[in-house]
């Protein structure tokens, strides 16, 4: 089981050729994911690694009945390739490109949003946006449907996982594979101010999961997600959550490597984030390693 | 990339907004001239990438062309909050008694994946303070990205907000200060005071305006508008390595990692070991013995990092060739200060015997990213006294 990735996902690349498509093709596919077809305009036809290679997403998804694309395009061209894999009615879309101008985004959001409504209305199971800026998915022994190094996923668990931040989602990742508790599905939601999937929309998920005991947020600062997960958990989640913020010594105006994480004003201080949190019961972890004390003092309750 | 006023005021009036006149000057000379060519009360306008002007005495009344020359005198060369004034923008002045200010502007948010527009009656205050002051007289209005704000829409908000005045012509004044965000790929985008005279009809006396880092590959044009001498030097220097990095006031650790959220942990951390970090770099993913060699080179060249903090996480990152990127920093008499890293991941056993080759105190590696900013927190506030 896990959330959205599993042994039924039949993955397609967008960018497949690229350099990045390419090695990360290679390490889903020795992961175990099913990697069924590339695409990339132009090189339609040909074969790529023992891959078909499709010059669109519409005739890959045709092909090999594939039920979720990852994205490996550059900025200035991915905005438009999460709308060609929504408009081909892929359920689900990754994408791991940083840098895509921000305005681009909200456009490429609000119209996924439209067509998974449209979509559900005609009793689809929907549309849904991962990313950018993300490192993507796990489900831990089965799919991988991202960028993470293979060898921190050994453990499968019962921990669920989202994140802001790709190394801190690797960090976490790890920590708890080392304390023989592994993880059910990694959420990398991303790093960029305007993304396609939020905290609070993956909390549901998690909580419908039988697979997944109890959920680890992590966080940092900008933007105002954290509020809305901890107002999310406080009114519907009976599984415990566990929270870490990145940033907390950061200072006002400046933005820390991410584009989305920038103190602007009084939104995306830490204190806000952690008030929110306490607010909600959920306990937030000072350092990474408490993350894995609070989780198992969480499940003893 | 943040705007200077008066390049923000000319964005706008590529857009058809109705922008108080003004001129740049670099000289006191210049400041009389343009004053002399108006020849009216002018306001003298410190131009940096600051908040805060008027408090630090970088926005001068001048009722004659004498006083505008010696205010010219007075700004021009100033320090505000560490940056040099080297341009001032000089404008007519206008009779703010005999009008209204208002605030209008459009900030990227994330809680609606789109632009919010804000509007207040309490024009020529931040609006940060009027948020803190009275949240209330703010009104907020979600843009959608595809059509951009709409005239009606645009009359609603200011409506709601309490403006009086010319709604037509306040309304359009907002749809264009919209097209100009859309279109510029804004960050941010504000007009305050919005000024509105005895007439009704809006005047933009300053703005403040970001564009998206992200998107400036699109604006070829406004490419010169980038002032390398307004920026760290440091800052400079990482750009042409490709790494993020941002130079932190008050440190003595420098911090280097690979990945923003990792490296924003590392600052949490070295604040808790009790020292102050001294930048943020993120060297990104698969760093080679190059790429942390040039990183310890750029952060040793800061004079207030007194000892380095390196914390990777391994995916693609091999530990050895971290340490080999020390090493050759080291041996090539770059590095003179303690580095202190922890490096999990593929390889460490070759890393520890690199450095153990080495044998360089200089050098350590420890199991975890608290143990490594422990100690490089002690050799740094060692190193000050503290």
């Amino acid at each position: 089981m896990g959330i959205l990735v599993d042994n039924n996902s039949r993955v397609i690349v967008q960018g497949m050729t690229g350099r990045e498509g390419a090695s990360h093709s290679r390490a889903m596919k020795e992961f175990g994911t099913q990697v069924v077809a590339g695409v990339t305009p132009g090189k339609g036809g040909t074969d790529f690694e023992g891959w078909p290679v499709y010059n669109s997403v519409a005739e890959a998804k045709a092909a090999h009945d594939a039920n979720v694309s990852i994205i490996f395009v550059p900025p200035a061209g991915a905005a438009d390739a999460v709308l060609e894999a929504a408009h081909a009615g892929m359920p689900l879309i990754v994408l791991i490109t940083e840098g895509v101008p921000t305005v681009d985004m909200m456009k490429a959001v609000q119209e996924v949003k439209t067509l998974d409504a449209l979509n559900r209305a005609e009793g689809g199971q929907g549309i849904r946006l991962i990313g950018g800026n993300c490192p993507g998915l796990v489900t831990n022994g089965q799919a991988k449907v991202g960028i993470m190094p293979n060898k921190i996923y050994t453990n499968p668990g019962r921990i669920g996982l989202i994140s802001r931040s790709g190394t801190l989602t690797y960090e976490a990742a790890k920590l708890l594979n080392d304390a023989g508790m592994g993880t059910s599905t990694t959420v990398g939601i991303g790093g960029d101010p305007v993304i396609g999937t939020t905290f609070a929309d993956v909390l549901p998920l998690f909580e419908a999961d039988p697979d997944t005991d109890a959920i680890v947020v992590i966080g940092e600062i900008g933007g105002a997600d954290e509020e809305a997960a901890a107002e999310y958990i406080a009114q519907h989640m009976k599984k415990p959550v566990v929270a870490f913020i990145s940033g907390r010594s950061a200072p006002k105006g400046k933005r820390m490597g991410h584009a989305g994480a920038i103190i602007m004003g009084d939104v995306g201080t830490p204190e806000s984030k952690l008030a929110a949190f306490a607010a909600a019961n959920v306990p937030v972890a000072d350092t990474m390693p408490e993350i894995i004390d609070m989780v198992k003092a969480a499940l003893n309750k | 990339m943040k705007l200077h006023e008066y390049q923000g005021k000319e964005i706008l009036r590529q857009f058809g907004v109705n922008v108080q006149d003004g001129k740049v000057a670099r000289t006191p000379d210049e400041v009389r001239a343009i004053a002399r060519e108006y020849g009216q009360p002018v306001v003298v306008k410190a131009q940096v990438h600051v908040g805060g002007r008027g408090k630090a005495g970088g926005v001068k009344f001048s009722p004659t062309e004498d006083k505008a020359f010696e205010n010219g005198e007075k700004i021009l060369g100033m320090d505000i909050k560490g940056l040099t004034v080297n341009k001032v923008l000089v404008t007519k002045a206008v009779d703010i008694d005999a009008g209204v200010e208002y605030y209008v502007g459009m900030i990227v948010d994330r809680n609606v994946q789109s632009y919010t527009l804000m509007a207040s009656a309490e024009g020529g205050m931040e609006i940060e303070e009027v948020a803190a002051a009275t949240p209330e007289k703010i009104i907020k209005h979600r843009v959608d990205p595809v059509t951009g704000l709409r005239p009606y829409e645009a009359r609603e908000v200011a409506i709601k907000a309490g403006f009086k005045g010319n709604l037509n012509k306040i309304a359009d004044m907002m749809v264009k200060m919209s097209e100009a965000a859309l279109k510029r790929d804004a960050v941010l985008v504000e007009i305050n005071p919005l000024f509105v005279g005895p007439d009704g009809i809006p005047l933009a006396l300053d703005t403040k305006f970001e564009i998206d880092d992200n998107a400036m590959y699109r604006h070829a044009d406004l490419a010169d508008w980038r002032e390398l001498e307004a920026e760290h030097p440091l800052e400079i220097e990482a750009s042409k390595y490709g790494f993020a990095y941002v130079k932190l006031d008050d440190g003595n650790v420098g911090v280097l990692g690979n990945g923003a959220g990792i490296v924003m942990t590392s600052l949490d951390v070295v604040n808790r070991a009790g020292a102050k970090p001294a930048n943020f770099l993120d060297i990104g993913g698969g760093a080679k013995a190059e790429i942390v060699y040039n990183a310890v080179k750029l952060v040793s060249k800061d004079t207030d990092v007194k000892a380095i903090f390196i914390n990777i996480f391994g995916g693609i990152t091999r530990a050895d060739e971290v340490a080999k990127g020390v090493i050759q920093a080291l041996n090539d008499g770059i590095l003179t200060k303690p580095v202190r890293m922890r490096i999990a991941g593929t390889a460490e056993d070759e890393a520890k015997a690199l450095l153990a080759e080495v044998g360089s105190p200089l050098i350590q590696m420890y199991p975890t990213m608290f143990e490594a900013a422990d100690e490089a927190a002690k050799d740094a506030n060692a190193a000050e006294g503290k």
